[in-house]
């Protein structure tokens, strides 16, 4: 079914959508209203607040009367909004991914979210909410289809629109996998697992402590050693939680986790409760990234993430990392990223190391920042040298492992960087997706003769960026040659960063005085 | 010279005479060209004008007994000077750049060194912007503009108004060669 005439949504948008609105404000209301017991004052609170959702609700009616959208040939057309209108196109073309989402109160009925991202601003370009199942998936295939058939041009070979295409399985994990991938997280995912689970604990906190843990009042009286040892397993007990939370958290987030592959799109589904379906044009792909943190490396696994130029709404700017699989091993890598990007063997990289010097100059560096933190601990621990003996020992570890991570590889039609204390991170770029090249030298790292290559995509952040470290600087100025050469020479399959249809693309040569 | 002609027909040359004349083509290190040396004059007005800023605000602290901060404006104020006198010689032997048939290379900075290569097949648009100073210097701004995140805007300030425009003109038409979405 194409939509070819304005459609609306599915009834249930209303509630959603009011829902959504209220809870804002309802929800912190009501629970004043009920922890505070139902003061005079909070229950007056409690009942303007929820009158406001009578305007709530009738605002998010008027909102699904005037919100249409349909497919206008090679365009999907959205008109939205109660007083001011909004009349929006998005060019099939510039589609970057689609996604269908159901959060759980969705699924019970039956309706889904559909969202569409461009490479335009920071938000999400277009966001159906809500459909029914059907409806989203085949809107969903509408539009693929569609741009499929416009990308494909005057070419005859692109099969015909809404012709099923051939589907291969990439990737499927199975609950052991998800065990391993939640029991493997970063450290940084325990870790706020086990603070928020510290939380709970804390609020449900039984008045008779368990008599193990020391009473407050009492600890003066207790020897050191006892208060280390408290403390010792109060930490450990908080990490097992945490630890318990994150694979119970992976297990429910990525249930039923299946990556494929069409001819020109990557496609992955998961989700216990809530679940999600997201599609990647293939030719949309900028980067690919493998992270291998320091618990999972020594296991040989590995997440790939799929760099695109399409805001993500969590991180609310340009450029999005899909993690299209959470957990890969080592020995599929090659396998994986061969599929997704083609013609790279992986396997077959060979690294160019940084610089020695780049040891020495990250030694330096922990040996700093470690001697702070040490100068911190002194006013805490007793002995005051203690914390200063383990300072060069940690750095020089962590330099070396610091180094070791670093480094880059050419290979024909892709650049490959590699860097990372803990978490080992590769940047896989095609040629044709680089956008600009930098080398930039600090005054410390001219001293040594130095320079770090920025290579610049339409993916990624501020923070997140392909970068060979800490390169002699001779090699890093043929290095820039060599990538700019590339770029230069391999035709370009960008996306513009203006947006589909709200910003008109800026003439060339415009501007001025 | 059709630059343009290079960009849209460069055929995939593997031979070694093929990547060194690709090679050539992209911008190095050697012979950059220089801004227009009347931007040295544009960034001393910008320095003295923020040293002028400075030194009115430290006498009304002074005269409302705000000695310690009046005292830090001052200095501030002094390095202004100094920053005046000093700075825009050295920026100015710092800023570079160089075009060339595969793409616009820039040198700028003067404690973090940074060399950008454009390549023109990956220009999207190019601008020029005059501010208040630059216009009574009769010098333009050009920035370049990619699909990129970090490095997405390439700028070269301080050009004659006229070459600053050529630039422009030249780069927007070299920018076209490759128009894939």
């Amino acid at each position: 079914m194409t939509p070819s005439e304005p459609q609306r949504l599915h009834p249930f948008t209303v509630v959603f959508d009011a829902a959504a609105t209220a809870r804002g404000f309802l929800v912190p209301a009501l629970f004043g209203g009920v922890s505070a017991g139902g003061g005079e004052f909070e229950s007056v609170l409690t009942w303007t607040l929820a009158l406001l959702s009578v305007p709530t609700i009738l605002f998010a009616f008027a909102r699904y009367l005037t919100f249409r959208y349909w497919l206008a040939g090679e365009e999907l057309v959205i008109d939205s909004g109660v007083l001011s209108r909004r009349h929006r196109v998005i060019p099939l073309a510039r589609i970057q991914n689609i996604d269908v989402r159901e959060s759980a109160l969705q699924r019970i009925c039956g309706v889904a979210e559909l969202r569409v991202e461009t490479a335009g601003a920071g938000e999400t370009e277009a966001t159906l909410r809500v459909l029914g199942r059907a409806q989203a998936e085949s809107l969903r295939e509408a539009l693929l289809a569609g741009r499929r058939t416009v990308v494909a041009g005057g070419d005859d070979a692109e099969p015909a629109a809404g012709e099923a295409e051939p589907v291969r399985e990439l990737a499927r994990l199975s609950a052991r996998d998800l065990i391993i991938a939640g029991a493997t997280a970063s450290e940084a995912g325990i870790v706020a697992a086990a603070l928020g689970g510290a939380l709970q604990l804390l609020d449900d906190l039984p008045i008779d402590l368990p008599a193990f843990l020391p009473d407050p009042e009492r600890i003066v009286e207790l020897s050191e050693d006892t208060l280390l040892i408290a403390v010792v397993s109060i930490a450990g007990g908080l990490l097992l939680i945490g630890w318990i939370f994150s694979i119970l958290g992976a297990l429910v987030t990525y249930h039923g986790f299946t990556l494929e592959q069409t001819s020109s799109e990557l496609r992955k589904r998961y989700g216990l409760l809530s679940r999600r379906e997201a599609v990647v044009p293939l030719e949309r792909v900028q980067a690919v990234r493998i992270e291998e943190s320091w618990i999972r490396q020594p296991l040989r696994l590995a997440a790939l993430k799929v760099e695109t130029a399409g805001g993500t709404p969590q991180e609310r700017q340009r450029g999005g990392a899909e993690a299209f699989l959470p957990l890969a091993r080592a020995a599929d890598v090659q396998r994986l990223v061969e599929a997704v990007l083609g013609g790279l063997d992986y396997d077959a990289l060979r690294f160019r190391p940084a610089h020695p010097r780049a040891r020495r100059r990250a030694f330096i560096r922990y040996t700093i920042v470690l001697a702070l933190v040490a100068a911190g601990l002194t006013f805490a621990l007793e002995p005051r040298w203690l914390p200063f003996l383990p300072v060069l020992p940690l750095a020089w570890l962590a330099a070396g492992r610091y180094y070791r991570n670093l480094g880059y590889a050419l290979a024909p039609g892709f650049v490959v960087t590699r860097a990372g204390l803990l978490d080992r991170i590769t940047w896989i770029i095609p040629d044709r997706r680089i956008q600009t090249v930098h080398l930039i030298d600090s005054p410390f790292q001219r001293r040594h003769g130095l320079a770090d290559v920025v290579v610049d995509t339409a993916a990624g952040g501020r923070l997140r960026e392909a970068e060979a470290k800490d390169i002699a600087y001779a090699d890093a100025l043929a290095l820039v040659r060599e990538l700019a050469a590339r770029a230069a020479f391999t035709p370009a399959a960008a996306p513009r960063p203006a947006s589909a249809a709200r910003v008109p693309h800026p003439p060339r040569g415009s501007g001025g005085s | 010279m059709p630059h343009d002609e290079v960009v849209r027909e460069a055929p995939p040359d593997a031979s070694e005479a093929g990547v060194a004349a690709r090679q050539d083509a992209v911008p190095d290190l050697s012979a950059l060209r220089p801004l227009d040396p009347r931007v040295m004059k544009a960034w001393r007005v910008a320095w003295l004008v923020r040293a002028g800023l400075a030194a009115p605000a430290a006498v009304v602290l002074l005269l409302l007994g705000r000695g310690l901060v009046a005292v830090a404006l001052a200095a501030l104020m002094l390095a202004f000077f100094a920053a005046a006198a000093f700075l825009p010689r050295a920026s100015y032997r710092a800023w570079g750049f160089q075009l060339r048939p595969a793409g616009l290379l820039v040198r700028h900075g003067l404690l973090w060194r940074t060399v950008s290569v454009v390549p023109h097949a990956r220009i999207q648009y190019v601008d020029t912007r005059r501010g208040p100073i630059e216009r009574a210097l009769g010098l333009a701004t050009v920035v370049v503009y990619t699909a990129g995140s970090r490095g997405a805007a390439v700028r070269i300030p301080g050009l004659d108004a006229a070459d600053a425009e050529a630039l422009r003109d030249r780069l927007a038409a070299l920018g076209e060669a490759d128009d894939a979405v």
